[in-house]
């Protein structure tokens, strides 16, 4: 009996024959990507190509099942690839251990696929597959899990919303000032910890990407030049007293009092705000003797260490202990390489028990909450959850949505959540939204540009190509910006006769041209294929009509789309949607039958946010 | 390929500062080292407003767009640094127009940007002192703060 019996069966012989000759590319084989392979590969797909740029990891093996103990260190895809062949032989897999995002996977290898399905863990790569197949013209399936949460949701070029028609929440940082002078929350505290102070006592402060921002928070609130001198010396000379019995008491005095009084002295910065009060040592050591008892209270508790918030005083002496370990690792490093220094790792215990120890003890100065161990790990680490029954119920999805594409009912695709809190009903789906017209990513006319990029001059591209030969229909001054570049606009025309190579305007490469007499933020993007043409006649050839009037299919009332509201992702994320019993998909097997009153749920409105503190928001990862 | 929400802005905000612009600034992206310009990094001048002790002056100041822009604001620096009560020693400008946690809106634009700086120079902040040395030579002695700002604006007269 043929493996694909079955398949064959359910799906009936019209779809499975469309499945059999699908060419489809996955991009991503790690959580979600080893259960979509092997979804794939069981349900008839038979041309498979497949990208990933990682390498297999210990802490991948408890849900990426395609990977064992010994593939560690081996490239994910051609693990995957091999893995699947073994379950399945007869079919066509091809492994690239590759960046998505590099030139050789161009416009045209994407035109080649059907389908394309993301399986990504990252907003870049995804932006990147979004635009590649708004030009490409091929429908794009896109996912994400985080914990319990999942979403699966289907892309088409001017059918549906792209990816970044909705602004996505960026990754929170924290101002200067905040870290340095006012914090008002318990994060705050432990990015102080672990990216300033422990950099300042074991790291190099040249090891940092942010040296400018390491300049600035040593500097800020010095009071006069010669005073910043003599701190930078404190600092230095506290630094060398390091492996000394009491180098963690200076350091203590330092920055949990002498520091403190310091800030206080700005009389200005705490009159709407609660000041801080300097911790002092003796007082909290005289603590510690008298309270003996209670100390050893934390071995005895029924509490996990980790999971209980620390008294002051055992904050006191894990940061004391903690500052003596690190030294004398430090040292030892040393002693081999003088150069060495240490960085923080939410898996060493003496990094964590510093940084743990040393967030509270400030949360204690400035009257915020402090946390436990393992709130601090999981806030410093900026971990998030990967739950491998999310991972499967996604990919499932995601094979569910191909399968209505290769039917060419796109009209049936859904954006589904699923949320496995949200007992008995699970999965939550929405029908896919026309394309936001304020978009700037896939509001725009895309087109493939041929070009002999060694010999065409940006004239040639301007004259030939932007301008024609139609005055009436000219279109005016125009900019010109590739990869985040000026390449050309009326008051910058430097580079007229430079070749394209030359500009680094290269194969694979997006060229955006915008006119300028124009307060529409539409552009035409020119996809570069590099072609050997030889006479100056046939430098260009291209595919598709720049600058041609889009064919509006939006509905979106446009009131939804103010200019303001493109831009302003600082409002709410979570809105309150209505959903209709007709919109709610019954994934037959999978899900209960929702009753039929109208409910108002809480839907996240964005695919995917990463959040440091990973409490507030959902998603999307993986 | 970079982030095209993020570039199709900055060309926009390159547009639109072409079209119209505040009498006496410039703004400009930094020149590559192959010939063509810089989105993410502008060079900025802001001159001080008339009839205060900044007048005469154009004060230097890059602009640093992050990745995550217009979500996140850019980073304004003084180059060199600027002696004001709410200028870090490094140069950049502590201003909550320009903090994503306090008034930063992906909305506010270039010239919005810089026309708030403008008004701080002569209006500053005491309440985030950024350095110490004008913040408290700003609250002790205002006439030797002026001075030392009029002194300023002579070595910022823009040739």
């Amino acid at each position: 009996m043929p493996r694909t019996l079955h398949a064959e069966t359910v799906l009936g012989q019209s779809l499975f024959q469309k499945i059999s000759n699908c060419r489809v590319l996955m991009v991503g084989a790690g959580g979600i990507g080893c259960e979509l392979l092997k979804n794939l590969a069981m349900s008839g797909f038979r041309q498979i190509e497949l990208v990933d740029l990682d390498t297999i990891d210990l802490s991948n093996l408890n849900r990426q099942f395609l990977f064992q103990k010994q593939h560690i260190m081996k490239s994910k895809a051609e693990v995957a690839r091999e893995s699947a062949l073994k379950f399945n032989p007869n079919i066509n897999i091809i492994a690239h251990h590759a960046n998505i995002k590099s030139p050789h996977f161009n416009v045209e290898w994407f035109k080649s696929f059907d389908i394309v399905m993301n399986a990504l863990d990252n907003l870049d790569a995804r932006r990147h597959v979004n635009m590649m197949c708004l030009v490409a013209d091929v429908p794009l399936i896109e996912s994400g899990t985080e914990g319990y949460l999942g979403q699966v949701t289907v892309i088409k070029k001017d059918e549906t919303e792209c990816y970044d028609c909705q602004p996505k929440p960026v990754r929170r940082t924290y101002p200067v000032c905040t870290i340095r002078s006012t914090p008002s929350q318990p994060i705050h505290c432990i990015v102080w910890a672990k990216s300033y102070l422990f950099s300042q006592l074991f790291g190099l402060p040249e090891d940092d990407d942010d040296e400018r921002l390491e300049a600035e928070m040593t500097q800020e609130n010095v009071k006069e030049i010669e005073n910043l001198k003599k701190e930078t010396q404190a600092l230095k000379q506290i630094r060398e007293a390091m492996g000394t019995t009491d180098y963690p008491q200076k350091v203590f005095k330092k920055v949990f009092t002498d520091d403190i009084n310091r800030l206080l002295s700005m009389e200005d910065m705490w009159l709407n705000r609660k000041p801080p009060v300097a911790l002092k040592y003796e007082e909290i050591e005289k603590l510690v003797t008298e309270g003996n008892s209670q100390l050893n209270y934390t071995e005895n508790s029924n509490t996990l260490k980790d999971q209980r918030v620390w008294s002051l005083a055992e904050n006191f002496v894990v940061f004391l202990d903690s500052v003596r370990r690190l030294s004398e690792k430090l040292m030892t490093e040393q002693a081999n390489n003088p150069n060495a220094s240490l960085s923080f790792d939410k898996d060493d215990p003496d990094s964590l028990d510093f940084v743990t120890a040393t967030s509270n003890l400030r949360s204690y100065i400035f009257g915020i909450e402090p946390k436990s161990q393992f709130k601090v790990k999981e806030m410093a680490g900026n971990i998030i959850p990967a739950i491998a029954t999310t991972n499967a119920i996604i990919a499932g999805m995601i094979v569910m949505q191909s399968f209505k594409i290769l039917n060419e009912k796109l009209n049936e695709c859904k954006t589904t959540f699923l949320d496995g809190s949200r007992r008995p009903q699970i999965f939550l789906s929405e029908s896919l939204n026309p394309p936001n017209p304020e978009c700037r990513v896939c509001n725009n006319t895309h087109v493939i540009l041929k070009v002999n990029t060694k010999k065409a001059t940006l004239r040639d591209f301007l004259d030939k190509v932007i301008h024609g030969q139609d005055d009436d229909m000219d279109i005016g001054e125009v900019t010109v910006e590739e990869g985040g570049r000026i390449i050309y606009d009326v008051e910058y025309d430097d580079n007229l006769d430079v070749t394209f190579e030359q500009l680094q305007i290269t194969d694979g490469k997006l060229v955006s041209v915008k006119p300028d007499d124009t307060d529409e933020q539409n552009s035409s993007i020119f996809a570069i294929s590099h072609r050997d043409f030889e006479t100056p006649d046939t430098w260009f050839q291209v595919d598709g009509k720049p600058f041609a009037a889009r064919n509006k299919t939006s509905v979106a009332k446009s009131s939804d789309y103010n200019s303001n509201s493109s831009f302003d992702n600082n409002s709410s994320s979570i809105q309150k949607r209505k959903l209709e019993e007709s919109e709610v998909d019954t994934f037959e097997g999978l899900s209960r039958k929702r009753p039929a009153t109208d409910e108002e749920i809480l839907v996240e409105d964005d695919d995917i946010m990463v959040t440091d503190n990973g409490t507030q928001k959902l998603i999307v990862i993986d | 390929m970079s982030n095209s929400i993020l570039t199709s802005r900055l060309t926009e905000e390159r547009r639109q500062w072409r079209k119209d612009h505040p009498y006496g600034f410039y703004a400009r992206p930094q020149k590559n080292d192959d010939g063509t310009l810089n989105l993410f990094v502008w060079n900025v001048g802001i001159p001080g407003v008339k009839d205060t002790p900044w007048e005469n002056g154009t004060y230097k100041l890059v602009m640093f767009f992050p990745q995550e822009y217009p979500a996140k604001p850019p980073k304004c620096k003084f180059t060199p640094p600027l002696f004001h009560p709410n200028v870090y020693p490094s140069g950049t400008v502590c201003l909550s127009i320009l903090n994503e946690e306090e008034g930063w809106k992906p909305g506010i634009t270039i010239k919005q940007i810089v026309l708030g700086i403008q008004q701080l120079l002569n209006e500053p902040n005491p309440q985030s002192p950024a350095q110490a040395e004008a913040y408290e030579l700003f609250k002790r002695d205002k006439t030797a703060y002026e001075q030392r700002v009029r002194q300023q604006a002579k070595e910022n007269i823009m040739r």
